[in-house]
């Protein structure tokens, strides 16, 4: 079950990641960015869920609070500098 | 208990993965902000559930239930920055008059007004 959403979820990442290495626009490149940290989230908690301990929950905390902040730091970026 | 949080790990993952299709195929950057800021969202949202109901753990829940939280309030104001940020660099077709250009000048223009 976990192993075919981990699947779902390569197909995804596959799908923002392509819209980051070739959005026309910067802002493009930053919403596969946003797109990808959140399928990075989600890999980690169905990881968890996969290994039945759950000792890597932690882990998820920290990426959405760099993911959150990664986005709007380059926001800023995007509307100081443009393009 | 297995099969509802296996149900809710899946029907989360394919949330995620229409957003990754979403982004590859709409046409405008508004459009792939929509398809990746939204679907994502709901779709941690679900896998949490099911994680929550498989580890089954204090420390799950509640470190699951902050990770929701603090996904909800952080995605639409990271979508919301973004999209504010790109306005003048991606035109886009308008669909109505543009209030927000139009505040903007007035703005300009009443703050120029003084210092003359």
């Amino acid at each position: 079950m976990t192993t075919f959403a981990l699947v779902l979820l390569a197909i995804g990442a596959a799908g923002f990641l392509f819209r980051l290495l070739r959005g026309p626009s910067l802002s493009d490149r930053v919403v596969g960015l946003d797109g990808l940290q959140s399928i990075v989230v989600i890999a980690i908690i169905v990881a968890a869920a996969r290994s039945d301990s759950g000792i890597t929950i932690e882990t998820v905390l920290v990426a959405v609070l760099v993911g959150f902040v990664g986005t709007t730091a380059l926001s800023r970026f995007i509307e100081r500098r443009g393009n | 208990m297995d099969i509802l949080s296996g149900v809710l790990i899946v029907a989360g993952s394919a949330l995620a993965m229409i957003g990754g299709i979403g982004a590859v195929r709409f046409g405008d950057l508004y459009s792939r902000m929509h398809a990746a800021a939204k679907a994502p969202t709901l779709g941690l949202v679900l896998v949490s559930i099911g994680a929550a109901i498989a580890i089954d753990t204090l420390l799950a829940y509640t470190t699951l239930l902050l990770v929701v939280i603090l996904q909800l309030l952080s995605s639409p104001v990271g979508a919301h920055a973004l999209s504010r940020a790109s306005r003048r660099q991606t035109p886009v077709a308008l669909d109505g008059p543009d209030d927000l250009s139009r505040d903007e000048d007035r703005a300009a223009s009443r703050h120029a007004e003084p210092s003359d």
